[in-house]
């Protein structure tokens, strides 16, 4: 299983990073590589992201409508169920739906984590377990070290200056936050919350610990999640104006 | 809720990202074995040195027996930024130990150089006991970049290149810097080699750079290449000889610009090679050992050992003993190519390899036994003559 993955997956994906650092020019070279990789999965990944944001938004829509049945129909489970069936299928959407683009993106993100990681070779068993999983392309063996220098991080260290660690958080809230639904039930009103401040803290703390190669991409995925979300919702969604941005949350009221 | 919400997310991130491969994986270190009057030295994947009595192993005493045997812990203080309070951790080992006037010498990927005097660690005197000759460098808390190669000892100086890009020139006696190089690449992970008044260090870049012996600065010939060499250089009659990343061995003469000629393998030459009576021998990760002449390079002869090799071959008697990373070993005919397995004694006939464990580190010879440092953190010893391993000893 392992091999096979390898095969199809991270060995292609790995040599494609090393190829394509070994066509920029040295001093950025590995940084920029990552950088232009997450660019390109992003691209290949955005009918599945589209997808993903549809549902999604059409999800947040018939919220009101779900609530009120939630409270029409609370003591009877069943007949509950039934009726919110009747409002997914009448809106063309399936609950579970939202789920399979994440879930189809994510073996993708995956292997791009494992090739950065495995490109950099922190240590020399990393760098020895690196001679397994390349082609013998010229332009691959000739990169080999990759450059480790981006800016000023060493993408195989953790940053220790703080710097990507308050940007990878910083990026992140800004993306949920553009994303995230204020709810209208004051226990989801406080997990949404509690979930806006807590997953780019938590991915704040990661940057501190693992090698900044990793966090530069997380950085990078972010970026062009908000430039995604600006461009398809138009604006700054929820950001700027929370209880506004929805009118099917306006009428909930 | 919120709380078990919360839990469940950080342990579900935490467990992709570390499952995933995405966070590197610890440094266990293969230091190899390296004897000396009889007893054999060498580091312990639990950033122990330790000093083995064969014959004392092989009549079953307790160790550390009154042979000379000991044990010394090497531990780093915890640098990490979410650990609290103080707290230490034992260091990886990759070096095997080179031995200097009886006493012991050896990095540390934590980025120290340690001189052990056996005699005060086999009586556990505090470290570094420095009227037995024991230092330590970096002497304060600060430590230079990790180091990966082997010390090189040469008259009153030891060698060493670390992680930092650097060549550090030792004092044997009191571990005084005495001089360290110019940043020459990124890092260094390889062994250094002497010769005269020059020290020779290949680099990850695909340089190789021969600095004063004296004062650690550049000397007028470099050779530049145009892949990076991976393995540490061997010096034989003014020809270096260095492994590279696109799978060639090369052979540099000293002082010229070009290459002596270079030879192709399937895959990286990771170990150093051997080279005796004009013959190059080299072990590949494409899992085969070229045999090659160290003049025109020409092939020789080729032996198949099916596996990865990490660890560089050893000449016994009138063999070359060859071990595969998956835990082969094989007695290979020097004039011939032609090799022989050693069978695993629970099961000859299944061809499970005879050690159960990882081999990548250097092997090592006394009276024609064999002795290897697997990964499982046990010492092997293998006698070639009767082809069977002769002793396990765990090390932890």
């Amino acid at each position: 299983m392992a091999d096979l993955w390898s095969l199809i997956i991270l060995d292609p994906m790995l040599n494609g990073l090393l190829a394509l650092s070994g066509v920029l020019p040295r001093e950025v070279q590995f940084g920029f590589a990552i950088i232009i990789l997450t660019v390109v999965v992003r691209l290949l990944s955005t009918p599945l992201v589209l997808r993903q944001l549809k549902s999604t938004k059409a999800m947040q829509e018939m919220q009101p409508k779900l609530q009120e049945l939630q409270k029409k129909y609370a003591k009877n489970k069943q007949k509950l169920q039934q009726e919110m069936m009747k409002v997914y299928k009448e809106a063309g959407v399936n609950p579970i739906g939202c789920m399979w683009p994440m879930l189809v993106q994510f073996p993708i993100w995956i292997a791009l984590y494992q090739s950065i990681m495995k490109a950099l070779a922190t240590t020399p068993e990393n760098l020895l377990d690196l001679s397994r999983h390349l082609y013998s392309w010229e332009i691959v063996n000739q990169t080999i070290p990759v450059n480790s220098h981006f800016l000023w991080l060493d993408l195989g260290q953790p940053d220790n200056t703080l710097i990507l660690a308050i940007l990878v958080g910083g990026t992140m809230w800004l993306q949920q936050k553009m994303t995230t639904a204020p709810s209208i039930d004051p226990r989801q009103q406080s997990t949404s919350r509690m979930m806006l401040l807590m997953m780019p803290l938590m991915f704040g703390m990661f940057t501190i610990m693992f090698p900044s190669g990793l966090p530069l991409f997380w950085l990078a995925s972010n970026v062009i999640g908000i430039v995604t979300q600006y461009f398809v919702t138009g604006g700054w969604g929820y950001l700027k104006s929370p209880s506004s941005a929805h009118p099917a949350l306006r009428r909930g009221r | 809720m919120k709380i078990k919400i919360l839990a469940c997310l950080s342990i579900f991130c935490f467990l992709a990202l570390s499952t995933s491969g995405c966070v590197s994986s610890k440094p266990q270190g293969y230091s190899g074995v390296i004897s000396h009057g009889g007893i054999l030295y060498l580091g312990s994947t639990d950033g122990k040195i330790m000093a083995v009595d064969p014959l004392a192993r092989n009549q079953g005493l307790s160790f550390p027996s009154s042979n000379g045997e000991w044990s010394f812990a090497i531990t780093m203080p915890s640098k990490s930024i979410l650990s609290c309070g103080s707290s230490s951790k034992p260091v990886s080992i990759y070096g095997t130990p080179v031995v200097v006037d009886g006493s012991v010498c050896i990095g540390v990927y934590g980025g120290k150089v340690l001189m052990l005097n056996p005699s005060a660690r086999s009586q556990n005197l505090s470290f570094p006991h420095m009227r037995s000759g024991e230092w330590i460098y970096p002497r304060t808390d600060d430590v230079i970049g990790p180091i990966v190669g082997s010390p090189v000892a040469v008259n009153d100086t030891i060698y060493v290149c670390s992680s930092d890009g650097k060549v550090y020139a030792l004092d044997i006696t009191y571990g005084d810097e005495k001089w360290k190089s110019d940043p020459l690449d990124d890092k260094l992970w390889t062994t250094p080699v002497a010769k005269g008044e020059a020290i020779y260090v290949s680099t990850f870049d695909g340089y190789i750079y021969a600095l004063s012996a004296k004062d650690g600065s550049l000397l007028p010939w470099v050779f530049e290449a145009e892949t990076g060499f991976v393995s540490s250089p061997v010096l034989y009659e003014d020809t270096v000889f260095v492994g590279s990343f696109d799978s060639k061995l090369y052979a540099i003469k000293i002082g010229d610009d070009k290459l002596l000629w270079e030879f192709l393998g399937g895959n990286w030459f990771w170990a150093a090679p051997v080279v005796n009576d004009g013959i190059v021998y080299a072990g590949c990760l494409d899992g085969k050992v070229y045999a090659l002449d160290a003049e025109k390079g020409k092939e020789l002869w080729e032996f198949d050992a099916g596996g990865r090799i990490v660890s560089s071959p050893i000449l016994v008697d009138d063999s070359l003993v060859v071990a595969t990373e998956p835990g082969n070993v094989f007695v290979v005919n020097l004039k011939t190519g032609s090799g022989e397995g050693i069978k695993n004694p629970d099961d000859p006939q299944s061809g499970e390899p005879l050690i159960d464990a990882r081999i990548q580190s250097s092997l090592s010879e006394l009276d024609s036994i064999v002795y290897i440092r697997a990964q499982d953190n046990c010492l092997y010893a293998v006698d070639v003559a009767k082809r069977e391993i002769k002793l396990k000893f765990p090390l932890a």
